[in-house]
C-alpha cells in the first residue's frame, strides 16, 4: 500500500511562513555587544578622532582651532609631500613586482618534488619570521659601513666601497631591497597553496596535446591563481605603503628624505613638528589613496571571475 | 543562674572592640598621612647605569633629611622622551618636577604645562645664592619674563683631534678654518680608509652646522625671532662644509652615521677630527691618550663660538603640592654634584662651586672645555632675544638634519639650505 506523504502546499500562506520564521531572538545581538563596542573602542573612536584632527590645528596636547581643510591645502602645496608620496609608490611598485615575481618563482621550485624540499620551505620562511627589528638592524650592521660584509664582497670583485645608507640613490635601493627580502615568504607561501589546490590532469592534458611549459604556465597556472594574486597584490602595497620599522631603522626617512614615505611624514609632523593636524591629515589621505586602489583591484578580480 | 548572653551580642561587642583598638593603631598613621606629602620625580638618563644609581642615592638623601616629603624617583629614557612627557600631561599624570632637554621647560611653559619659579630665583637673589650659578645659566631659562626652569648642567659641542695622527703626519691641530681645512685635506688617505673629519647625519650633524654658524657669528634668528639661515656669516659655514666634502676630507659614510657610528669610525681613525660631546676620552678609554681637544676655532672673520644647551629641571603645574615641590627642586640642585663624581654625567655643571671642584678642575679636559669652549658657547636662539618655544620644533623636526645629510652628500649648497630655510620657515609659522 503506498505511503501518503504529507505534501505542503506549493505556497503557503503568509500566515503559516510567518508561524514557520523562528521568532527574532536579541541574545545573539546581544552577545555581539561587547565585541562591537570592543571593536567600536580601538577602530572607529581613533579614527574618527583622527580625522577630526586632521581639521584642526592641534598639538599633542590640545585639539586646537578648526581649520577645515587648511591642513589638506598645505599638504597639496608641499613639496615634501610629493617627495614622500613619490617614494611611497616607487617602494610599494618595486616590492610588490619583485616580491611577487620572487615569490611566484620560489613557490614553482618549491611545489616541485625534491629532496629537502621541506627544509627549504621552512628555510625561505625565515625572512618573515625574524622579527623586524632583528631583520633590519642586521642588514643595517651588513651595509652601513665600508666594513660591512657587503662592501667587503664587492671589494673582492674590485667594486665599491658603496655607503648605502649615506647616499640619496643608494638608501633608497638598500630600502626596497630589504623590504623585498621581508616580504616575498609571504607571496611564496600563499601562490604555493595556490598552486597546490590546481588540479594536475590540466597539466596532463595539456602535454598531451603539446602544450610548451610556457604555454601550461600562462593558460593553466596564471589563471588558477590570478584572484589569490590579486588579494596578495592588495595586501603588499597596504603593508608597503604602511610600512614604518624599514625606512624608520635603517635611514630614519634619510639621508635628505630620500626614503622618508607618508607613514614616517606623517609620524615627523607629529611628534618632531608637534603639528597633529598636519600629521594626521598625511594619514587620512594615505587612508583614502589605499581605498582607491584597493577598490580598483577588488573590481578587477570582480570582473575576472 | 544568669542566662548566656546570646551569640549576636557577643559577636557584636568583639567587633566593636577590635574596630575601635584599629582605629586607636592607626589614629598616629592617619595624622601622619595627612601631612605626609608624595612627590614624582622624572629623570632622563643623562649618563651610564652609576648615573641612575646616584641620581637614586641622592633622593634616599633628600627623603631622609625631609621626613614629610617622599621623593619618588623615575628614570626617563631619551627615546621618544617628547611624546612620554606630552602624554602625561595631556593625560593628567605629568610628574611634580623633571629634569629635561635645552628647551623643553619653555616649549611645555607655552603650552601651559610649566608653572613658573620666579619666587624661587627671587629669594635666591634676594640671598646671593643665585652668585654660584656662571653667568648667564639663570636668563637662559627666561621667557615670557617668567624664569621657566632651573639649570643644572650644559651640553655643549667641542672639536676633538687623533693626536697620533695628526703627530704621524707631522701637524699641529688647527686654530682656524684655514688650517682646520689644510689638516682635513693632508689627513685624508682613503685607501686606508681614514678621513680628515668624520661626524654623523643625525643630531650630530645638525650640531655641526649650528656650531660652525655661530663660530663664524652667525645664527638661526634675528633679534625679533625671525628665521635667517641665509645670512652671509651661515652661508658661509655651510659652504665651508660644502668645500670640505668636495675636497673629499670628510668621511663618506657620515651622513648616515649615528652619532655613535661617529664615535666608533673616530676611535678607529677614521676621522682626524670630530666634533663632540665633553668626556669623550671617558667613553673610549682604550685610546684616551690619544684623543686631544682643539682650541675653539677662530672663523674667518675673527669670531669663536660653539653651540651649547642648558639643560634644566622643571615643575608642572599639575603638581598638587607646588611648595613642596620647590623644597625638593632647591635642595637638588644644591646638592646635586654627587651627579658628577659618582654618576660620571659628561655634562658641564651650572654652577661655580660644582666646577671648582677638584672633580671638575683635576680633569685635563673638563677644564679645557670650561676654560676655553664655555666662554665662546651660544644657544640655538643666538641673535634672538632669549630662547622661545619654537626652538624644540627648529631642533627636533629634523630640517638641519637633513641639510647637514645633503651638504655631507656633497650636494648643492645653495639648494640644500634654500630647501631647509623653506622648512623652518613653515615650523616658525605654524
Amino acid at each position: 500500500m503506498p505511503v501518503k506523504v504529507a505534501q505542503r502546499s506549493p505556497a503557503a500562506s503568509p500566515a503559516v511562513a510567518q508561524t514557520l520564521r523562528p521568532p527574532f531572538q536579541p541574545l545573539p545581538y546581544l552577545l555581539l555587544l561587547p565585541s562591537l563596542a570592543l571593536i567600536f573602542i580601538i577602530e572607529f573612536y581613533p579614527f574618527i578622532n583622527g580625522v577630526s584632527f586632521s581639521f584642526h590645528k592641534g598639538t599633542l596636547l590640545g585639539t586646537g582651532a578648526f581649520v577645515g581643510l587648511g591642513n589638506y591645502l598645505r599638504l597639496f602645496n608641499s613639496p615634501t609631500f610629493y617627495n614622500s608620496l613619490w617614494f611611497s609608490f616607487i617602494f610599494a611598485f618595486f616590492n610588490v613586482l619583485v616580491s611577487y615575481v620572487l615569490g611566484l618563482a620560489l613557490a614553482l621550485f618549491l611545489n616541485l618534488d625534491f629532496p629537502g624540499r621541506g627544509f627549504c620551505r621552512v628555510a625561505l620562511l625565515v625572512p618573515w619570521i625574524v622579527p623586524a627589528v632583528v631583520s633590519i638592524v642586521s642588514w643595517k650592521w651588513l651595509i652601513a659601513d665600508r666594513g660591512g660584509l657587503v662592501n667587503i664582497i664587492l671589494d673582492s670583485f674590485g667594486v665599491g666601497p658603496i655607503y648605502f645608507l649615506s647616499q640619496s640613490g643608494w638608501a633608497m635601493v638598500a630600502v626596497i631591497v630589504i623590504k623585498i627580502w621581508r616580504s616575498f615568504p609571504f607571496m611564496m607561501l600563499s601562490l604555493l597553496a595556490a598552486l597546490q589546490v590546481i588540479d594536475k590532469s590540466l597539466y596532463e592534458a595539456g602535454r598531451i596535446d603539446g602544450a610548451t611549459n610556457w604555454q601550461l604556465f600562462r593558460h593553466i597556472t596564471l589563471p588558477h591563481i590570478k584572484n589569490i594574486s590579486i588579494i596578495q597584490a592588495i595586501l603588499m602595497i597596504i603593508w608597503s605603503i604602511n610600512d614604518f620599522e624599514t625606512p624608520f631603522l635603517l635611514t630614519q626617512g634619510g639621508p635628505s628624505s630620500a626614503t622618508e614615505n607618508l607613514i614616517l611624514l606623517s609620524y615627523r609632523y607629529t611628534f618632531g613638528r608637534n603639528d597633529v593636524g598636519l600629521g594626521s591629515a598625511v594619514a587620512i589621505l594615505t587612508l583614502i589613496i589605499l581605498l582607491v586602489l584597493s577598490t580598483i583591484m577588488m573590481r578587477q578580480q570582480g570582473k575576472s571571475t | 543562674m544568669k542566662a548566656p548572653k546570646p551569640r549576636s551580642l557577643r559577636a557584636h561587642r568583639f567587633i566593636a572592640i577590635v574596630v575601635t583598638s584599629i582605629t586607636v593603631l592607626l589614629s598616629p598613621l592617619a595624622g601622619q598621612a595627612k601631612d605626609h606629602i608624595d612627590l614624582q620625580f622624572w629623570d632622563m638618563i643623562w649618563g651610564g647605569p652609576e648615573y641612575i644609581d646616584a641620581g637614586k642615592a641622592l633622593v634616599a638623601q633628600f627623603n631622609q633629611e625631609h621626613p614629610d616629603i617622599t621623593v619618588n624617583y623615575r628614570s626617563v629614557p631619551w627615546t621618544n622622551w617628547y611624546q612620554t612627557f606630552v602624554t602625561a600631561i595631556g593625560s593628567g599624570t605629568a610628574p611634580d618636577v623633571s629634569t629635561g632637554a635645552g628647551y623643553q621647560a619653555v616649549q611645555l611653559y607655552d603650552q601651559g604645562a610649566i608653572l613658573p619659579i620666579d619666587d624661587v630665583i627671587s629669594q635666591w637673589k634676594a640671598s646671593g645664592k643665585l652668585d654660584d650659578f656662571l653667568p648667564n645659566m639663570i636668563d637662559t631659562l627666561k621667557y615670557d619674563n617668567h624664569y621657566v626652569a632651573l639649570p643644572w648642567a650644559i651640553d655643549i659641542r667641542v672639536w676633538y683631534y687623533r693626536k697620533d695622527l695628526f703627530e704621524q703626519a707631522k701637524l699641529q691641530p688647527p686654530t682656524n678654518w684655514q688650517e682646520f681645512k689644510a689638516a682635513a685635506q693632508a689627513l685624508t688617505n682613503s685607501k686606508a680608509d681614514q678621513y680628515g673629519m668624520v661626524t654623523a647625519g643625525d643630531t650630530l650633524g645638525e650640531h655641526l652646522l649650528l656650531a660652525l654658524m655661530f663660530n663664524n657669528g652667525g645664527g638661526l634668528f634675528t633679534a625679533d625671532r625671525k628665521l635667517d639661515l641665509i645670512s652671509d656669516r651661515n652661508m658661509e659655514a655651510l659652504k665651508f662644509v660644502g668645500e670640505l666634502v668636495q675636497a673629499q676630507s670628510v668621511y663618506p659614510a657620515s651622513a648616515g652615521y649615528s652619532g655613535e657610528d661617529a664615535v666608533s669610525a673616530f676611535s678607529q681613525g677614521k676621522g682626524a677630527l670630530f666634533l663632540n660631546v665633553p668626556g669623550l676620552s671617558g667613553r673610549l678609554p682604550k685610546i684616551a691618550d690619544k684623543i686631544g681637544l682643539v682650541q675653539p676655532l677662530v672663523g674667518p672673520h675673527g669670531d669663536k663660538g660653539t653651540i651649547f644647551w642648558v639643560n634644566n629641571i622643571m615643575v608642572y603645574k599639575q603638581g598638587k603640592h607646588p611648595a613642596e615641590t620647590k623644597i625638593f627642586l632647591e635642595w637638588w640642585s644644591e646638592n646635586q654634584k654627587d651627579l658628577w663624581t659618582k654618576g660620571h654625567v659628561t655634562q658641564l655643571p651650572t654652577r661655580k662651586s660644582f666646577a671648582a671642584d677638584p672633580y671638575f678642575q683635576d680633569n685635563a679636559e673638563t677644564k679645557f672645555i670650561l676654560d676655553n669652549y664655555l666662554p665662546v658657547a651660544k644657544t640655538t636662539a643666538t641673535h634672538a632675544t632669549g630662547i622661545f618655544p619654537k626652538l624644540n620644533e627648529v631642533e627636533g623636526e629634523g630640517a638641519l638634519q637633513s641639510l647637514s645629510q645633503s651638504l655631507l652628500q656633497g650636494k648643492d649648497v645653495d639648494s640644500s639650505v634654500k630647501t631647509a630655510a623653506d622648512r623652518l620657515k613653515s615650523i616658525l609659522e605654524d
